[in-house]
């Protein structure tokens, strides 16, 4: 986080800096499988943020030892473009935050997609961050899992994911880059809309209990809406074709 | 006939049904699918082929080591034909095929017979969910489409068709038509508009 | 190559001898060909390219950088490409395969000896100048990535806007000045199959090429070539290769004005 002394406002007469209100989410657009060559794929635009999944397989696992006798087992890559921040261009590939994000959506998926149903195999998963502006894990999440849903893999849910934190006194939701930067907790998390488990929980910062729970209780608010759009995306994409 | 998506419950109570799973009481969809109210489960709209005894396949020779032809099914599983004393056949890389499966042990590997050589032609592949439409009912979708293009056609449940002969380009244009557009009611007719339109076009053309 | 890709290159060869392509193009057509610009806000330019199945995405970059040491009055170009693991699924995880090296150096070569822009305008002040990142995301691969990227490549760096320069910084939220461009390019990619020669290979058809040859033009000279592949072009063969690639450029270029927003 930045020192406090070039802290800009983050929050302006109850409002914050793009104008909504602390659990209001940013507008959310997602196609279903945009992309011809993979098994499943979404696009994903979440405020400025665009980002692509896509779902290779189930396919032979490599190296062959890496395969499970009794399950699949899943492959995730998430990287950032060079040219997705509105700073100076970035270096190509997955860095190390890249490398931690990849590792807890993977299992996110894991614990939703039915593994068992192809044992032996490999299941890829890829996300490209082609611009980002905060929040781009809770987005990629969102957007994979409809990814995963086109491609016909089983599974138990379609999970969302979104962030919640706290700005000075307030418990807010789906934080942008500049709020993300400054605020003073940020907590992603995805959930399994079923029945509200959570599969990804990261915190930053300093919440209270009471804070925190109020924060949970947000997300999960926030996420019918979440899941709706995701849901609509999947029916859109067939009815699109049949035209 | 309704879309439904995964963790969708179909029923409040717990009913055995295809590609569904029951939890604390209820019935939920795993795939994204058609869901029939009728109760007899989901049809799923996309998604990976399950191999089954029985099945009809079309594969590719990629392998002939002792007594073992290795089969590409374009499936993440190995398959293996073995053939009996008096096979009729013998393959080399690179071969056609259509065989039945005998059996599927202990996913991922599976057993072949009845291998038949499918000579010449070309194989395009497709999303095996997609091939019972591709097939039709009793046959009448993939007939019609050979009917049309003079093109000897057989579809393995694997996701791979063999074409042979006659317009094969609009053989698997109509193939690609139907595996689009599945979900859809009507197709049959449609499809037969489609290739009404496309032949008939062609002969004015040869005509003219 | 896996089983069926072989089948599907002989069967790509068997039709071809007819004079015919997969697809029922003509030999010398393009597929349908879409230029979006300005997807990327957060980038100082960018252009998403389809052709046919083919999806390349670019974006463009600049940042303050120190100038070559041979060239000191002039920017920098720096061209890259991924071929990203989601645009198929022959694509792996990892570092730049030779296949991506060679499809953003023939592309740069495209838009330098195009001289599309000025690298002198690139010039900010001593031992400053502009860096112009250009990246190439291959988003899903049908073939015939040569004439996608450099179409995505053009156009974008024809869009691209410089930020305000602010004490040795850039400031991104002032951009309004455009990059100057000189000139327009753009290449045409053919592929040998046996004796026929066709333009704007299928993924399926560069799998039964020989061989293919890329020739940038910008509608007047040849700016740029390369030939990849086992196969050999006859001296005639690349004449009149290069007479269809100077005649494709004023449709291309039309289309690449016509995305401009």
């Amino acid at each position: 986080m930045a020192s406090s002394s070039n802290k800009p406002e983050l929050i302006v007469n109850g409002r914050r800096l793009d104008g909504r209100g602390f659990d209001e989410l940013r507008t959310i657009k997602i196609v279903a499988s945009p992309l011809k060559n993979a098994a499943g794929s979404a696009y994903i635009e979440w405020g400025n943020n665009k980002i692509l999944a896509a779902v290779y397989g189930p396919r032979e696992a490599t190296p062959r030892h890496f395969a499970e006798s009794t399950r699949a087992i899943i492959k995730c890559r998430y990287a950032m473009a060079p040219f997705s921040g509105l700073s100076e261009h970035g270096r190509s590939g997955p860095n190390r935050r890249a490398i931690e994000i990849a590792k807890v959506t993977k299992e996110v998926f894991e614990n939703v997609v039915m593994l068992n149903e192809y044992p032996g195999s490999q299941i890829d998963l890829f996300i490209e961050v082609l611009q980002s502006d905060g929040g781009t894990r809770a987005a990629g999440i969102t957007a994979a899992a409809v990814a995963f849903a086109a491609s016909g893999i089983p599974m138990r849910d379609l999970p969302y994911a979104v962030s919640v934190g706290r700005i000075g006194d307030e418990v807010a939701l789906d934080f942008t880059m500049i709020e993300d930067n400054y605020a003073d907790s940020d907590m992603p998390m995805a959930i399994a809309p079923r029945n509200n488990d959570v599969l990804l929980l990261q915190m930053d910062g300093k919440l209270t209990r009471e804070q925190l729970s109020k924060a949970v209780s947000m997300a999960i608010g926030a996420g019918k809406g979440i899941s709706e759009i995701q849901k609509n995306a999947l029916r859109e994409a067939y009815e699109r074709s049949s035209k | 006939m309704r879309i439904v998506i995964p963790g969708e419950v179909v029923a409040e109570r717990p009913e055995r049904m295809e590609n569904t799973y029951i939890q604390e009481g209820r019935t939920y969809a795993k795939v994204l699918g058609m869901y029939d109210s009728n109760g007899r489960g989901i049809i799923p709209l996309e998604g990976a082929w399950m191999p089954r005894s029985d099945d009809t396949v079309v594969g590719i020779v990629s392998e002939v080591r002792n007594k073992v032809y290795v089969i590409d099914l374009s499936y993440f599983g190995r398959s293996l034909l073995i053939p009996g004393k008096y096979e009729e056949y013998s393959f080399s890389v690179g071969d056609v095929i259509e065989a039945r499966i005998k059996e599927v042990e202990n996913r991922p590997t599976i057993i072949l017979s009845e291998a038949k050589p499918l000579s010449e032609g070309t194989v395009m592949s497709v999303k095996p969910r997609k091939v019972l439409r591709i097939i039709g009912k009793k046959n009448t979708m993939v007939n019609q489409i050979a009917g049309f293009t003079k093109t000897s056609i057989i579809v393995g449940l694997n996701g791979l068709i063999w074409l042979r002969g006659g317009d094969i380009g609009l053989a698997s244009e109509a193939i690609r038509r139907v595996e689009r557009e599945a979900h859809v009611s009507g197709l049959t007719e449609t499809i037969r508009r489609y290739l009404e339109e496309k032949t008939g076009t062609k002969r004015e053309m040869e005509t003219g | 190559m896996d089983a069926i890709d072989t089948v599907t290159r002989n069967h790509v060869r068997d039709i071809i001898k007819g004079g015919r392509r997969l697809d029922g193009r003509g030999l010398t057509d393009f597929r349908n060909i879409r230029i979006e610009t300005g997807l990327i806000q957060n980038a100082e330019g960018s252009a998403q390219v389809d052709i046919g199945n083919t999806r390349v995405l670019a974006g463009v970059k600049l940042d303050v950088d120190e100038p070559m040491e041979d060239t000191p009055d002039q920017g920098n170009l720096i061209m890259s490409a991924e071929l990203l693991p989601l645009a198929s699924e022959k694509y792996e995880t990892g570092p730049p395969s030779p296949d991506a090296i060679e499809f953003a150096r023939v592309v740069d070569r495209g838009i330098r000896h195009g001289e599309c822009f000025d690298l002198k305008s690139l010039f900010i002040e001593e031992g400053k100048v502009w860096g112009l990142f250009v990246d190439l995301y291959v988003l899903n691969y049908d073939g015939n990535l040569f004439d996608a990227g450099l179409l995505a490549a053009m156009s974008a760096i024809a869009g691209t806007r410089i930020p305000k320069y602010v004490n040795g910084k850039a400031d991104r939220e002032d951009r309004t000045a455009r990059l100057s461009i000189r000139n327009m390019v753009s290449s045409a990619t053919f592929a040998k199959i046996g004796k026929s020669i066709v333009l704007d290979p299928s993924g399926d058809e560069e799998k039964a090429a020989d061989c293919r040859l890329t020739i940038a033009t910008d509608g007047e000279t040849v700016r740029a070539m390369q030939k990849g592949g086992m196969g050999a072009f006859t001296q005639k063969e690349i004449d009149e290769l290069i007479g269809v690639s100077l005649n494709k450029h004023s449709g291309l270029k039309d289309m690449m004005t016509r995305a401009q927003v």
